[in-house]
């Protein structure tokens, strides 16, 4: 028997609705999860992937990947790479495979809700591979990462981080709850695989695998680069779905596009604007956090919105300022923070990683070079106790990350600003302006508690650090310390100075 | 019952408070009570921060709630500083001689 051409079948396996006669359509599609609202429910049968691939095909070209991706890390494992691997890279990685391997889990649960209540069936054909794929990330990551355990005891994270009350976590987990586990299908679609898929993180691993050869990790690039044809291909939902959208109710898709680019751009900025701007090795970088948020997000995240037809955020200015001082705020936290991490968090301000900042961020030392200096001369006096914490960074009711962000004035200072708002009859503080438009905006949406709120609430014993750290899942084999203080303090030995503490106090 | 008693009979009460010293570059929790005189606060807010992050200064410094300057001898109960307030701790000179 001859087999039809493909694109004779191709159309009809891919659109298998009918009209239902047993049940109500609201029965078998409940509002709350598909999420339809203005859009009239016979719209979505225009949904198109553009994209197109069949069962068959999709499984043959996942054995390829996988088998490619395991001969390689088996030939790897037994090379002596990963022991001439730079501690700054490799912390870059412990922070991946601890804050990624089970994002990609909550995908899978994202990619099934789609696949069960996306409102085609086209979609929801292109969902059930998304979840194969996205459970394929969640094991290949956990795997990968699971190889060092042995080596190094902070790859251990690399499954527990969101097992965990670590304040990153909690950030993360508040983040992609809200973009994942929340949302109907529609919200969703366009959260993850439109703005966070397509927005960032497609493009950051094409980035990610670049970076991982030029440290000489090509077990790690061969991992992302596996993942990331993946992506390329399920993140292709957000766009037929934001088509129908945007065409019924704009002002819907504008704020979830908005909403989610923000919190995306948040925690962009606290994970991989340190990993690129400090913790890679001066050598090898290719670009600054800026320059890649430019170059490959942007440009390309606001052509894509005004093709839709949509314009660009409420918040643009405050994110474009941004990207001159989050980061930077946010790895200075990170650093001081550090026994509340699972990774080793270089300090890279010397002389000549300063004079890289400061080309790349022309106000670096005037926000942020004063306070590395008394940092630095506390280091250089044994003054290591003025360097560690001794109670909690504020963190934002919206994206739970440290109120970090320096704001210039009129008159040319740089300040810390308060975003506050009383609501409810309590006190909400943000790190930013959009933090606090987005809590209010979303009001009935927020649960997460803030570390700030659990320990308030007496629900960290004993109030102290050590009770802190306990909460927080670290031990004192995992929690994080500067690899190396000698590597940007020592320029520095025999300087004048003044002004420091003094056994922890000044 | 102390919720009667004028507020300086009453037992101290915890007041965490958001605060920032100066040019630092977070804000952080720090925990005084309904007892704490604004120089307290100001030397608690100081403590997690000045000559660790931030250069120590020989001047005094002062408590800034909602744009007003506290005075040092002004408890928090006296202050009005309500649980979560946020507050700034500045050095106490003109401020065309902020670093």
């Amino acid at each position: 028997m001859e087999l039809l051409k493909r694109e004779e079948w191709q159309g009809f396996v891919r659109d298998v609705d009918w009209t239902l006669t047993y049940v109500d359509d609201e029965a078998a599609y409940p509002e709350w999860h598909c999420g339809t609202g203005k859009v009239p429910r016979e719209a979505w049968a225009s949904w198109e992937e553009s994209y197109k691939v069949s069962y068959p095909e999709y499984v043959a070209t996942q054995r390829e990947k996988e088998a490619s991706a395991y001969a390689v890390k088996a030939a790897l494992q037994r090379s002596s790479t990963f022991e001439h691997l730079d501690e700054g890279w490799k912390s870059a990685t412990k922070m991946h495979f601890g804050g990624v391997a089970l994002v990609e889990y909550a995908a899978v649960l994202g990619e099934l809700k789609m696949a069960r209540f996306g409102l085609s069936a086209a979609w929801r054909n292109m969902a059930t591979f998304g979840q194969l794929d996205e459970l394929r990330h969640a094991q290949i990551t956990t795997f990968f990462g699971h190889e060092f355990v042995g080596k190094d005891a902070q790859y251990d994270w690399t499954l527990k981080t969101f097992h965990t009350n670590d304040w990153v976590p909690i950030s993360l987990r508040n983040l992609f709850d809200g973009m994942i586990i929340a949302p109907n299908v529609v919200d969703l679609a366009i959260e993850l695989p439109l703005t966070f898929e397509t927005g960032f993180t497609n493009l950051q691993f094409v980035a990610l695998a670049a970076d991982a050869l030029g440290a000489g990790d090509v077990n790690f690039a061969n991992m992302i680069s596996s993942i990331q044809t993946d992506e390329a291909r399920h993140s292709q939902q957000g766009g037929p779905t934001l088509e129908i959208l945007v065409e019924h109710d704009p002002v819907r898709a504008q704020w979830v596009i908005d909403k989610s680019f923000w919190g995306s751009a948040r925690a962009f900025a606290a994970l991989t604007g340190p990993a690129m701007d400090y913790y890679t090795p001066l050598e090898h970088r290719k670009q600054s956090y800026r320059e890649f948020m430019e170059e490959w997000i942007i440009d390309q995240f606001i052509r894509t919105i005004e093709d839709y037809g949509l314009k660009k955020p409420w918040f643009w200015d405050e994110f474009m300022r941004g990207l001159d001082t989050w980061h930077h705020g946010l790895h200075m936290g990170l650093w001081y923070w550090r026994p509340t991490l699972w990774w080793r968090p270089k300090a890279g301000v010397s002389k000549d990683e300063r004079a890289w900042l400061v080309e790349k961020y022309p106000n670096w030392e005037t926000v942020y070079g004063d306070k590395w200096d008394v940092l630095i001369d506390n280091v250089n006096a044994d003054n290591m106790e003025a360097t560690l914490p001794e109670t909690l960074p504020w963190l934002c009711s919206t994206c739970h990350l440290p109120c970090c962000n320096a704001t210039q004035s009129r008159d040319g200072t740089w300040r810390v600003r308060n975003w506050q708002l009383n609501y409810d009859g309590r006190t909400y503080h943000f790190c930013t302006n959009a933090c606090r438009q987005i809590f209010w905006k979303d009001r009935d949406n927020v649960n997460h508690e803030t570390l700030i709120d659990r320990f308030l609430a007496g629900q960290i014993q004993p109030m102290d650090v050590g009770g802190i750290l306990g909460y927080m899942g670290l031990t004192p084999d995992v929690m994080g310390d500067d690899p190396d203080y000698s590597a940007w303090t020592r320029e520095y030995v025999g300087r004048p100075v003044e002004g420091i503490a003094v056994g922890g106090r000044s | 019952m102390s919720a009667a008693l004028p507020v300086e009979d009453q037992a101290p009460q915890l007041v965490p408070l958001n605060a920032i010293f100066a040019t630092d570059f977070v804000e952080i929790l720090v925990p005084v009570t309904t007892a704490s005189t604004m120089r307290e606060v100001a030397d608690a807010v100081a403590h997690h921060v000045e000559g660790r992050r931030v250069r120590a200064r020989p001047h005094p410094k002062v408590v800034i709630h909602r744009g007003e300057r506290l005075a040092p001898e002004l408890t928090v109960a006296e202050a009005g500083l309500r649980p979560l307030d946020h507050v700034t701790v500045e050095y106490d000179i003109d401020p065309r001689g902020r670093s």
